[in-house]
């Protein structure tokens, strides 16, 4: 157990803390900041985008309503985010279900 | 009319024989348009040579419309999109064919009877996928937006068109079925 007596135990410490969240965020900046978007067609049944959102997604009945509506409604909506591969694994099983998905690097980061 | 229903055991499809006819047709007309990629099989294949000969250098997007839109781009940037394509497209198309496959030997043993039937044991997934390639493959074909069913309404019977508005619609119902049976 470290002696806390010193002050610059305590500035190291505390610098140590706010190294590693920076770096946690560097990381997350480098690693995370891909989408996964679902685009409206005229043709995929709402209750089978629904479907699909549940099935690939775990997502309650509720958020994949919720998430289905702003397809329809706003045309665009995303689904996941995370890494650029888990990205592309999610476009991949969307795209075996038929919808129509993309995925970018996230623009509001 | 045909409907699906949940047995104790699983699902099955009560289909007319001239609905399982409609089907059929269209699964296989779907199959053969997926067909060019029909090799692609060695991908999964565990001999390296195989594989190797079997990796193109590229795939070109399909130009055909309804192809683009069942193995469509996964980026907008098309370098990306080919990058993505190349790796990814024979295994989806792969996947749709295996579907197809699937629904048409089930619906086979109802057009060969020649008599309307029960399909058992319907693997819930593959048949929402395959009803859903379907539809979207007739969409791109019927160029369906959302004025299209007021549309066909309209339609005088003698419209040659109307026969495959009404299969389109009535997959919708198809597929709205099985969704409300699993509930």
């Amino acid at each position: 157990m470290p002696s806390l007596s010193s002050s610059d135990n305590i500035i190291n410490m505390v610098s140590n803390m706010v190294k590693t969240e920076a770096e946690v965020d560097i990381e997350q900046l480098l690693d995370k900041p891909w989408v996964t978007i679902v685009w409206d067609d005229p043709v995929n049944l709402m209750t089978y985008v629904t479907y699909v959102f549940m099935k690939l997604f775990n997502f309650t009945r509720e958020r994949a309503h919720q998430l289905m509506m702003q397809v329809h409604n706003e045309g665009r909506a995303v689904v996941s985010s995370g890494t650029r591969e888990e990205m592309e694994r999610d476009v991949q099983r969307l795209h075996e279900h038929g919808l129509w998905a993309t995925l970018q690097r996230d623009d509001k980061i | 009319m045909s409907h699906f229903q949940r047995g104790e055991d699983g699902y099955s499809l009560d289909i007319t024989a001239d609905e399982a006819e409609i089907l059929i047709n269209l699964v296989e007309q779907l199959l053969e348009l997926l067909g060019e990629g029909d090799f692609f099989h060695h991908y999964n294949s565990d001999d390296p040579f195989a594989q190797l000969m079997a990796m193109p250098a590229e795939i070109a997007p399909p130009e055909d419309p309804v192809l683009l839109r069942l193995l469509p781009n996964a980026y907008a940037d098309p370098e990306a999109a080919a990058d993505f394509r190349r790796y990814t497209e024979p295994a989806l198309r792969g996947a749709k064919q295996r579907e197809l496959r699937m629904v048409r030997e089930e619906l086979l043993l109802i057009v060969d009877n020649h008599k309307d039937g029960r399909i058992e044991d319907v693997d819930v997934d593959t048949w929402l996928k395959a009803i859903n390639d379907l539809r979207i493959a007739l969409s791109i074909r019927l160029d369906i937006n959302p004025d299209s069913f007021e549309k066909f309404e309209l339609m005088p019977d003698e419209d040659p068109q109307k026969p495959l508005y009404a299969v389109y619609y009535w997959l919708g119902w198809l597929q709205e079925n099985l969704l409300s049976t699993i509930g």
